[in-house]
């Protein structure tokens, strides 16, 4: 356990600094990739591998092939330089940020978990799928918020169509005569 | 096999406390923060918020795992995060695309008013 932990928590770190620090923006979007894996791998290690599935599915699959879409659409080649993907706050960012997680990792160390053990969460696909339906002692609850995401996918998608779609006349692709 | 051996075999198949996913959980966000406070471009400040929100969603499953008294609802709260996240994913890169049509730019730092 303690090694699969050690290996998982290093890609996982280490690709979280890949998409900080690269140069390349696609190089950045890989990394985001492995860093989704990594984090995968850790649901597996905590009994709930139909988490895990869907997470490969969407950030590893799907999100992931968005954002190069993206990243396709938005960016011209430019000079890469480490100067010009960062703007001035890198320093002030930096205190900020390791303040933030030195406060995170205080506050949630500083409690006493002792008490708490692996294994009580819903093991395989059937229990997660009552929680999210809130039936069979799960928060009632989830039965709205169910209904709400599945509302909120369909605004959400209705709502990218709309804001990404070229009005006639406006804007010219590279290379492209209208 | 001497015992020096199989106690360091002991301490590497132990359980793993709830506090280090919770610690790497910290970290990860606090590494997302970071990028979506310096970086320029807007894609890749996207790219940050998404790790943000999978360190919150490991936090959340690490609790639903560990906490006896949680009924492993912090497994559904992670399934409703994913599919927030996928639609913020959507909805941004649409705004990015559009502010690259008429700015030609998607920098962060360039794109500071909000009119056209």
């Amino acid at each position: 356990m303690i090694v699969a932990f050690v290996f998982l928590a290093s890609m996982t770190l280490m690709c979280a600094l890949g998409v900080v620090l690269s140069r390349n923006v696609v190089h950045s979007a890989l990394f985001m990739s492995g860093s989704f894996l990594g984090i995968s791998g850790f649901f597996v290690m905590l009994n709930a591998p139909a988490l895990a599935a869907f997470q490969v599915l969407i950030y590893v699959g799907a999100v992931t092939v968005v954002i190069l879409f993206g990243i396709m659409f938005t960016q011209r080649p430019q000079v890469r330089r480490f100067r010009t993907i960062i703007n001035r706050q890198t320093w002030s960012g930096l205190v900020v940020t390791i303040g933030v997680g030195a406060f995170l990792g205080y506050v949630l160390s500083i409690q006493d978990w002792s008490a708490t053990g692996p294994g009580n969460g819903p093991q395989g696909p059937g229990p997660l799928g009552e929680i999210l339906l809130g039936v069979g002692g799960a928060p009632p609850i989830f039965g709205l918020l169910f209904e709400v995401i599945s509302i909120l996918l369909l605004v959400a998608v209705v709502a990218a169509i709309v804001v990404s779609r070229r009005k006639t006349g406006e804007g010219v692709d590279r290379g492209v005569e209208e | 096999m001497p015992p020096q051996a199989q106690q360091f075999l002991d301490t590497l198949n132990s359980t793993v406390p709830l506090e280090a996913y919770l610690i790497v959980g910290a970290i990860m966000f606090a590494i997302g923060a970071w990028g979506a406070l310096i970086r320029r471009n807007a894609v890749v400040v996207f790219m940050c918020i998404e790790l943000m929100i999978n360190a919150v969603n490991l936090s959340l499953v690490a609790f639903a795992d560990y906490l006896p008294d949680a009924g492993g609802a912090g497994v559904g709260y992670a399934v409703l995060v994913i599919a927030v996240a996928a639609a913020e994913v959507a909805v941004g890169l649409a705004i990015a695309l559009a502010v690259y049509r008429t700015r030609k730019t998607v920098n962060v730092d360039e794109v500071n008013l909000m009119k056209g």
